[in-house]
């Protein structure tokens, strides 16, 4: 479930293909984050000219995923790949704290594009390995997250270095996001997270969770129907 | 599967009754045969190394890792293994120079690779100081006017600060940049001024970052062997893969405006295109691959 729960109830389509477009500023660590779902090697990584793609299998469905160039001379060219998006990943080097404002701009301007409108998107805020990295909760209130009303949207913490929070798991929201089913769920996640889960608003039926990551995956989910809370997740490192 | 039972039979019982059959009949060992065989260069020097990783024989297998300071010892030990009287230079001078560009070339690798490890530092002057000489180089009308400034886009830098750009190449990347634009400063600037091009331009440092990270790859992969082991007569050196840098920045710009792609955004399709095209040309034995009509570095 998680991602691919949610795409089931996005897709009801038979062909399972599932378009995500991975964005962000340069150095925010897309081209990382792509090559750790596909599994593969990360440390000769350079600079995006154009973009990657890699399609991954998981779970009955296929992702392909959309690693376009984040320099900003090649923004320009991003509204090319909108078209028939499932998801946006909008990637933030949350220890860059000198270009939050020019990320914030970059993700205000996604969001306000046609194309992309409704387009549920999942916020990385990368780079949690770094000392300095500010935290998803700071992050999500910076960029005033809450405010977003028309789609479904999830702000994670992540580390593409270290592939915490970025992992392709079939995490049950049932057992993960009850407060009674934490003991079910706890095993299965790096300490910090079950804690976080215990408390988690969301309630599982809904089946709207985010599943690229893990438990509290359901936590800083917005829907529609529902009141935000204002609550964010943070995986990685829950203890910092 | 019959293909690998065959290259299993093969290597350890054919070839040697084949070498067996080989040396009653022509009364040479198989480097005598290799030496005699070919001449000087890429196919004689991977034949060698072909023969040397497949010998049973210990002190054979192990010539191919020798230190620099060994070879001589290591050519008398294996000639005594193989009953070769010490007195036959020939055989000693050739062995000898194989020796070298086979260790030399698994150094180089290792120097190669311990330079893309070490991250680009900006609290490190050292860096900080060939970044900058690398601003010199190509911008040698226009001064920076702060070290953390947009000008960097102006020679293909992604942002204001480099630093982040140079990632998984670490300082090989910026190395190799500034070799380039030192020792072959008209090709590099001229090379920059194409990337400029309204239409087919791209970003010249980080294209070069790239073009880095294949040079890297085609050396660590082996496909550098036919190159090099044609180009050096003993051991390979630094420079010599600096050199072959210079040789795919140059290609490249070329191969990029031939083609005309559409726009930047097809970069990585070309750079597969043009990756496929060097290794081609690096699997023919005779291959040296050098920029030509430059001031010698």
């Amino acid at each position: 479930m998680g991602l691919l729960s949610i795409l089931r109830k996005l897709k009801s389509t038979p062909d399972q293909e599932v378009r995500i477009l991975l964005l962000g500023l340069d150095n925010a660590g897309k081209t990382t984050l792509l090559k750790q779902l596909a599994s593969e090697d990360i440390s000769h990584i350079t600079p995006t000219q154009g973009f990657n793609i890699k399609s991954v299998q998981s779970q009955g469905f296929k992702l392909n995923v959309w690693d376009i160039g984040g320099q900003r001379k090649i923004r320009p060219y991003w509204r090319n790949y909108f078209e028939n998006t499932d998801i946006l990943i909008y990637v933030i080097d949350s220890a860059d704290r000198k270009r939050f404002e020019e990320t914030g701009q970059e993700l205000a301007e996604l969001l306000d594009e046609e194309k992309l409108s409704g387009v549920p998107v999942l916020i990385f805020a990368n780079k949690q390995d770094l000392l300095t990295a500010a935290p998803a909760s700071e992050i999500a209130e910076g960029l005033n997250l809450h405010t977003i009303r028309d789609r479904v949207w999830q702000i994670q913490s992540c580390s593409a270095l270290s592939g915490e929070g970025v992992q392709i798991k079939d995490a049950s929201p049932a057992r993960l996001c009850s407060p009674e089913g934490k003991d079910d769920g706890e095993a299965k996640f790096s300490k910090g997270t079950a804690g976080s889960v215990a408390s988690s608003p969301c309630s599982s039926s809904e089946g709207l969770v985010w599943g690229l990551v893990s438990s509290s995956a359901c936590r800083g989910i917005f829907h529609p129907s529902r009141r935000f809370d204002g609550e964010v997740s943070s995986l990685a490192l829950g203890e910092r | 599967m019959f293909v690998s039972l065959w290259g299993f039979l093969y290597s350890n019982y054919f070839r040697f009754w084949l070498k067996w059959i080989l040396r009653l009949l022509t009364r040479k060992c198989e480097l005598q045969r290799i030496f005699d065989g070919s001449k000087e260069g890429a196919r004689r020097t991977l034949s060698v190394e072909h023969s040397l990783d497949s010998s049973k024989n210990k002190v054979l297998r192990n010539a191919v890792h020798v230190n620099k300071a060994e070879v001589e010892k290591c050519v008398r030990n294996v000639m005594k293994e193989k009953k070769i009287e010490q007195k036959n230079t020939g055989f000693k001078t050739n062995l000898h120079i194989c020796l070298l560009q086979i260790s030399g070339y698994k150094k180089l690798y290792l120097n190669v690779e311990s330079l893309r490890k070490v991250p680009y530092d900006s609290d490190n002057e050292e860096h900080e100081e060939q970044l900058i000489e690398l601003w010199n180089l190509l911008m040698p009308h226009e001064n920076l006017k702060a070290r953390i400034t947009k000008q960097w886009c102006d020679i293909g830098f992604q942002g204001d600060d480099p630093k982040t750009d140079f990632r998984g190449m670490g300082m090989l990347g910026l190395v190799n940049l500034v070799y380039f634009s030192k020792h072959y400063t008209n090709e590099a600037r001229q090379v920059l001024s194409h990337s400029n091009h309204p239409k087919l331009g791209y970003s010249y440092a980080i294209v070069g970052i790239n073009l880095t990270e294949m040079a890297y790859s085609l050396l660590k992969n082996g496909a550098l062997k036919s190159h090099l082991y044609n180009m050096v007569s003993g051991l390979p050196q630094m420079e010599h893969f600096h050199q072959f840098y210079c040789y795919l920045v140059s290609e490249f710009d070329k191969f990029w405006f031939e083609e005309e792609p559409e726009s930047i955004m097809h970069f990585n399709q070309y750079r597969e295109k043009f990756h496929e095209k060097i290794k081609g040309l690096l699997l023919d034995y005779d291959v040296i691959l050098t920029l030509k009509d430059t001031k010698k570095p």
